[in-house]
């Protein structure tokens, strides 16, 4: 059977999945309302399309950026290790967003974003340069540049908070931990645009950006502009991670997770788990707050803590693989 | 078809890989490219690949300079088969081989039927039919190898350029491979220019052997005269004896 041909039944499950956990999430919440009261209740109404739907649609939007991120930067440098978190580009985009929300940059619209992109495109740059060995990326020296490079923007951040007029460390908490309380309709749209934008990029790019999985020179010998896609590539990741960031904080493995989850069922090209893995993030995204949110009654698990409870453990079983 | 004029490179540091080499091939010949560990093989096979450019000098492919070729029209042509070819991510055999069609798909367009089937048959040609559904990282050195040169072959490329096509093959599939890359040449009118560390299997089918010393080209003959005694020991410093059986040389290392 040509790969075509196996896409579409993968597609068709996943978004069936993914449309469950849609559901489940708008219904499931702290407060007890359901669709039958919107017309009626007022505050019903609002709960549920003020606070909860925006709510889970970020999170699905959040999740199915960041497994795209990870699937792009794993292609990318030819490396499974590879995420937005560990690869500290999630980190860089936090600092960024936080420094300028600390200095009370927040009232300009999308001033925020904006230096959360280059925290996230600084973070990239710099973990490339750190880890580039040839035509591949050293995992030690990878992991390396990603550890010192998440410590750097923790500082970072942590000292923004220290040092703002508020002094809140709650603020900086909220960038390094990672929530999806409080998102609104504007940063779904927000985030709606950019996933739109760089699933229609990396399509475009899909056919070259496969080849890379045979190496840098085999892929220059199959007709690919090799360091034109790997440009194109990474500004892509580092925008989408920002956005995401901007959004929720950083949240960690899921971009790791969710492209090895897809490769462990589907063993295939870039090309074939990209749509994949954006619906694969998303489902699992809206799942896991759907977990943080009712698990303890009255409270929130911080949903970075789930997303790593799971990753750290495929993490490490890579890690043995690998080096 | 294929014209190398005093073409040279070097890597940062180091002295020229590949120092004034020129050259020139026809149609339908199947060439070996010996020579030392380091002495400019792959170097030379990237740049007639396109995947390096040189730093002196030009290459020519029917006719026109290589800078002139866009990328994708010369994939069309050339097939290049890298030295330790290898994926990140395991995936189905026959689904690397049919990537070998990438360069003749439009942007959004996937391998289709037609792909499948010019990959199947490239698999067989490689006595790797049996490999195809299996997974890369389930294979052996040797069966990837053959797995990569169906990818090559999927292309039918005329000019075919192998680096170390030999090498991890067990001595029954050298053998089938060097007499593969003779069939080819002579059933499709390719052109192959492979290198190669085993010089009786690099002599026993190819038209012509260059030499390669220290990046520049140290010998361009046929075959017979390659193959004695004296002339090893000045190329590649060994002493050896040259043992001919039903009129072919085997050149046999002194003790």
């Amino acid at each position: 059977m040509t790969i075509a041909r196996s896409l579409l039944p993968a597609v068709v499950v996943l978004s069936a999945i993914l449309i469950v956990a849609l559901l489940i999430g708008v219904s499931v919440g702290s407060a007890q309302v359901s669709w039958r009261d919107i017309a009626d209740d007022e505050i019903a109404g609002a709960i549920l399309l003020r606070i909860r739907v925006p709510r889970v649609l970020a999170a699905a939007l959040v999740g199915a950026i960041l497994a795209v991120a990870g699937l792009t930067f794993q292609t990318l440098l030819r490396n499974p290790l590879a995420d937005p978190f560990i690869l500290g580009v999630s980190g860089g985009a936090a600092a960024g967003a936080a420094v300028a929300s600390a200095l009370g940059w927040g009232r300009v619209p999308g001033l925020v974003q904006l230096v959360a992109f280059a925290g996230a495109c600084a973070a990239t740059a710099a973990v490339f340069l750190l880890a580039r060995r040839r035509d591949h990326t050293d995992p030690t020296r990878l992991l390396l540049a990603g550890l010192v490079l998440n410590a750097f923007f923790s500082a970072v951040i942590l000292m923004a908070f220290s040092f703002s007029k508020q002094s809140d460390l709650t603020g900086a908490l909220r960038w390094m931990m990672g929530t999806l309380f409080g998102a609104t309709w504007t940063e779904v749209l927000l985030l709606a645009i950019f996933l739109t934008a760089a699933l229609i990029a990396l399509a475009w790019m899909a056919s070259d950006l496969r080849m890379l999985v045979f190496g840098e020179e085999d892929a220059r010998g199959r007709g690919v502009d090799v360091e034109r896609i790997k440009l194109a590539g990474f500004v892509c990741g580092s925008l989408i991670t920002g956005a995401a960031v901007s959004v929720s904080g950083v949240i960690g493995f899921v971009g790791l997770l969710v492209p090895h989850l897809m490769r462990l069922i589907w063993r295939r090209d870039f090309r074939f788990l990209l749509p994949l893995t954006a619906l694969g993030g998303a489902s699992l995204l809206v799942a896991a707050d759907v977990i943080s949110r009712v698990a303890i009654p009255s409270a929130e698990l911080p949903i970075a803590a789930l997303t790593a409870l799971l990753g750290v453990p495929l993490f490490l079983s890579l890690l043995r693989r690998d080096l | 078809m294929l014209e190398v004029r005093s073409i040279g490179f070097s890597y940062p540091r180091a002295p020229a890989a590949v120092d004034m080499v020129t050259f020139s091939v026809e149609r339908g010949k199947l060439l070996a490219l010996a020579g030392q560990n380091g002495s400019g093989k792959s170097t030379l096979l990237k740049m007639l690949a396109r995947v390096g450019t040189p730093h002196t000098g030009e290459v020519r492919f029917e006719g026109r300079s290589l800078r002139e070729w866009g990328a994708k029209d010369y994939a069309r042509q050339v097939g290049y088969l890298p030295q330790e070819p290898d994926a990140t991510f395991s995936m189905r055999a026959i689904d690397i081989v049919v990537t070998g069609r990438a360069p003749f798909l439009t942007r959004f367009a996937w391998e289709g039927e037609s792909d499948y089937a010019a990959a199947a048959g490239a698999l067989a040609m490689c006595d790797a039919s049996h490999l195809g559904e299996r997974y890369l990282d389930e294979m052996s050195g040797g069966e990837r190898k053959r797995v990569f040169l169906a990818r090559v072959l999927a292309g039918n490329p005329r000019l075919i350029l192998l680096d170390e096509p030999l090498a991890a093959l067990d001595l029954a599939h050298v053998q089938q491979f060097s007499k593969l890359l003779r069939q080819i040449v002579d059933r499709t009118g390719a052109t192959v220019i492979f290198a190669s560390h085993d010089l009786n299997w690099a002599a026993a089918y190819s038209d012509r052997m260059l030499v390669m010393r220290d990046g520049a080209l140290a010998a361009d003959l046929p075959p017979a005269e390659l193959m004695q005694p004296d002339r090893i020991r000045d190329l590649f410093g060994f002493d050896a004896h040259a043992v001919t059986t039903s009129g072919h040389t085997w050149i046999v290392p002194a003790r």
